[in-house]
């Protein structure tokens, strides 16, 4: 499933692993056919190396990038392959909206918590008092949540996954893109150079999906807590949209 | 000649714009040429709308300054428009007015008896109208029909009460017959740019609200002509059409300036990845948010240079509604053809104002896509000497990108497959080059041995002008490729900015001095200031 792209992430880095997780995911689900974008960010390179019709977009703006591929092509499982930075600084309200229109979209967050490709930088999922190149004092910032965000938001799956293991993290993003409408995917990803994490894998605790909001709210509350946090049906964005034009 | 000239004038809330739509589908059915200038301002209650119908036995693209007749709703508009008033006024009888020509109509008492909102005024004024101007009420009754369908039975009623209320009080003061019958097609501008968009093989349209360009939303919308979709932003607009259009389909977004430089990134991407795409940017006053509802040509140096990079990009500005209608649809297909951004520039003044036209001639210019499923990487950005690869979209494992990449899309920052990448775009300029010229890059109207340069809007209002003052026109479609004829004479160049914008262009392209007549109003010419304007020189 590669193309001959050379790969430039650092040796160690998460992103490796979410893209063995990718190929494992997509083999599971057979011969559907799936079309990738990608963000700015070190994890948006991953267009690069999957041998799949990809679109390789700029910062924040995979989701619009998406619901507008997938109103013209629903055929095609649309994953979107999105950045801390890319998601969560610039272009957080395009997710907000996607998982409101509950567009029919999966989005798996590279979340390292750390400006990678511009030499690390706080993000906004950076903790409060964090170091980086430009808080050399301290982050002066609280982070936001992913999840939570995106549960409240209206996201109908919503989970969080470790790059370090990549089964259970194949198993996740299989059910993401095989959920209708709009999934969401927070994947724990150790960047080596700038906020190496690695040790937190022996730390992470396995949940069961919750049946409440409320009660998923409760458990991706603990950021060592991993697993599909919620999942519900309702009409897809598409489905709306369709239904309404009946063309 | 028969030339007639009708302001109506009310507060917003009053229905001043769609009694104007209806007078002007009135004399449309009759047979007369029309054309409707809307003024309002920024909000929805009270204020000053203006709506100005002309009525034409020739075919005209403007309103004129001074009017032959007036319906005015609300006594403090009065003084807005009175300089102008030439001919008889209509007013409602619940305020006082001291004009001589002038005759008081009971309206809101009509529409109080009846129990109706103050909206029903526009319907009585115009019976009354009709009485005094010759006009068989019959049209009246038809155009109401066809607009308003079971609902017009309100509207006919009150048009009725007050035709026979002018009838018993006042002598009918003219004749104006029916030519002959029609069936009225009258357009705004943003109606024949979605039109020509829709015929050209417009699939999704992406618009965020703004004024003017969202009316071409609405129309899409509520006609089903298009997938027309509202996301949460300008930029989210023009992403999701970067979307449908990696997916084969023909799409497009509109806004204004301030939406328009939001989505400058995107267009930026749209050129790297070389993504057909339509924008429609139609200008207001500016800079921000100026005035919001009134029209401006501002934004030329911006639409030529719409975002950061170099890449070919096409640029046409429609001269008259019919206009609006072709290039909307030509530029669909040059995006299509030339795998890049195209925007159509135009103005509030065009994107609402009406016409009465026959809106024919686009059709889909056909490009070959490649869509089966492919084994290995399509080579999507193979090196051609046009600059023009083949499309082809997904399942084929297209792979597209905003970084600098090779012919397979793949990033790269080798220099020699760089230089070769940035080259072969570049070549695509040289073929819309050739491409335009073949397509009325401008229009030139020969009639003295002085020219009057002008673009958008302002065609109308100069080209009257001009016939009677004997000069020649040259009205400017295409702004890139910006292609000029050999200019003798003295050039002069009527444009809506400040410093002459695209007297500027000229002045660069062709080393000739040109003078300017220029408005920053916010407000369009009319044929008696263009001509007064050139008097004055």
């Amino acid at each position: 499933m590669k193309t001959s792209a050379k790969i430039t992430w650092c040796p160690g880095c998460g992103n490796f692993g979410i893209m063995r997780a990718f190929e494992k995911a997509v083999k599971m689900i057979g011969n559907a056919r799936v079309v990738v974008s990608s963000g700015i960010g070190c994890h948006g390179k991953i267009a690069d190396y999957l041998k799949v019709p990809s679109f390789h977009v700029i910062h924040g703006r995979v989701p619009p990038f998406l619901t507008g591929f997938k109103l013209a092509n629903p055929e095609m499982i649309s994953v979107g392959f999105v950045g801390d930075g890319d998601a969560m600084n610039e272009g957080i309200e395009h997710l907000i909206h996607a998982a409101r229109r509950n567009t029919d979209i999966s989005i798996f967050l590279h979340n390292n918590g750390v400006f990678g490709l511009t030499t690390g930088q706080v993000t906004a999922t950076s903790p409060k008092g964090q170091k980086g190149r430009s808080t050399p004092y301290g982050n002066p910032e609280n982070p936001i949540e992913p999840c939570s965000l995106m549960l409240m938001s209206g996201a109908t799956f919503v989970a969080r996954a470790f790059a370090g293991d990549i089964q259970k993290l194949a198993q996740i993003m299989y059910d993401a893109m095989k959920h209708r409408g709009f999934s969401f995917v927070e994947i724990l990803q150790p960047c080596v150079s700038f906020n190496n994490f690695w040790g937190i894998r022996d730390e992470i605790k396995w949940v069961e999906r919750a049946d409440s909001v409320q009660t998923a709210l409760k458990l991706c509350s603990d950021k060592k807590v991993c697993g599909v946090f919620y999942q519900k049906e309702d009409e897809t964005f598409e489905e709306a949209i369709y239904r309404i034009y009946r063309r | 000649m028969f030339d007639f000239n009708v302001c109506i004038a009310g507060a917003a809330g009053d229905g001043v714009k769609e009694a104007g739509e209806v007078l002007a589908k009135l004399f449309s059915r009759m047979g007369y040429n029309v054309f409707v200038y809307q003024e309002y301002e920024s909000l929805i209650r009270g204020g000053h709308n203006a709506s100005v119908v002309r009525i034409s036995d020739r075919k005209v693209h403007a309103h004129r300054f001074y009017y032959d007749a007036m319906i005015c709703l609300e006594d403090y508009v009065l003084k807005n428009h009175i300089e102008r008033l030439k001919g008889f006024l209509i007013h409602d009888a619940k305020f006082e007015c001291e004009y001589s020509n002038s005759f008081p109509v009971p309206l809101s008492e009509f529409v109080k008896e009846e129990n109706l909102s103050f909206l029903y005024r526009n319907a009585a004024a115009l019976g009354s109208f009709c009485h005094l101007s010759g006009v068989e009420l019959k049209f009246l009754n038809e155009v109401f029909q066809s607009e308003y369908g079971e609902k017009s039975g309100v509207d006919v009623e009150l048009a009725k009460i007050a035709f026979d209320y002018a009838e018993r009080n006042f002598d009918r003061l003219m004749e104006i017959p029916a030519k002959k019958s029609q069936d009225g097609n009258v357009f705004s501008g943003s109606e024949a740019i979605a039109l020509g968009m829709v015929d050209a093989g417009l699939e999704y349209y992406f618009a965020y609200p703004m004024t003017p360009a969202s009316p071409v939303l609405h129309f899409l919308a509520k006609k089903k002509l298009a997938y027309a979709i509202q996301p949460e932003s300008e930029i989210a607009a023009i992403m999701m059409a970067i979307g449908s259009a990696y997916a084969g389909k023909r799409s497009a977004t509109g806004t204004s300036g301030g939406g328009f430089a939001l989505m400058s990134e995107s267009i930026s991407l749209a050129a790297m990845a070389e993504i057909p795409l339509l924008i429609i940017l139609a200008q207001r006053s500016a800079p921000s948010t100026g005035m919001a509802t009134f029209t401006a040509q501002e934004d030329l140096y911006f639409s030529l240079s719409p975002a950061h990079g170099e890449f070919p990009v096409i640029v046409a500005s429609p001269l008259t509604l019919k206009d609006s209608y072709i290039l909307a649809g030509t530029l669909l297909n040059l995006a299509w053809k030339f795998q890049t951004p195209t925007i159509l520039l135009t103005e509030k003044h065009m994107t609402e104002s009406y016409e009465n036209e026959d809106l024919d001639g686009v059709e889909v210019e056909e490009v070959d896509i490649f869509s089966s499923v492919t084994d290995d990487v399509f080579p999507r950005y193979e090196i051609t000497e046009s600059g023009i690869s083949r499309f082809a979209v997904p399942p084929a494992i297209v792979k597209c990108n905003s970084n600098e990449h090779d012919e397979f899309g793949i990033t790269t920052d080798d220099a020699k497959m760089a230089t070769e990448m940035y080259a072969k775009r570049m070549r695509k300029e040289e073929e819309i080059l050739k491409e335009v010229k073949k397509l009325e890059p401008y229009w030139l109207i020969k009639n003295g041995q002085d020219t009057i340069v002008t673009w958008g809007s302002n065609f109308g209002a100069v080209l009257e002008a001009a016939e009677e003052l004997g000069y020649s026109v040259l009205g400017i479609r295409f702004l890139r490729p910006l292609i000029l004829p050999k200019l003798g004479g003295n050039v002069i160049c009527v444009e809506c900015n400040y410093r002459g914008l695209l007297a500027g262009l000229i002045e660069r392209e062709t080393g000739i001095d040109v003078a300017r007549v220029l408005r920053w109003d916010g407000r369009p010419f009319t044929p008696e200031e263009v001509k007064e304007e050139l008097a004055r020189r």
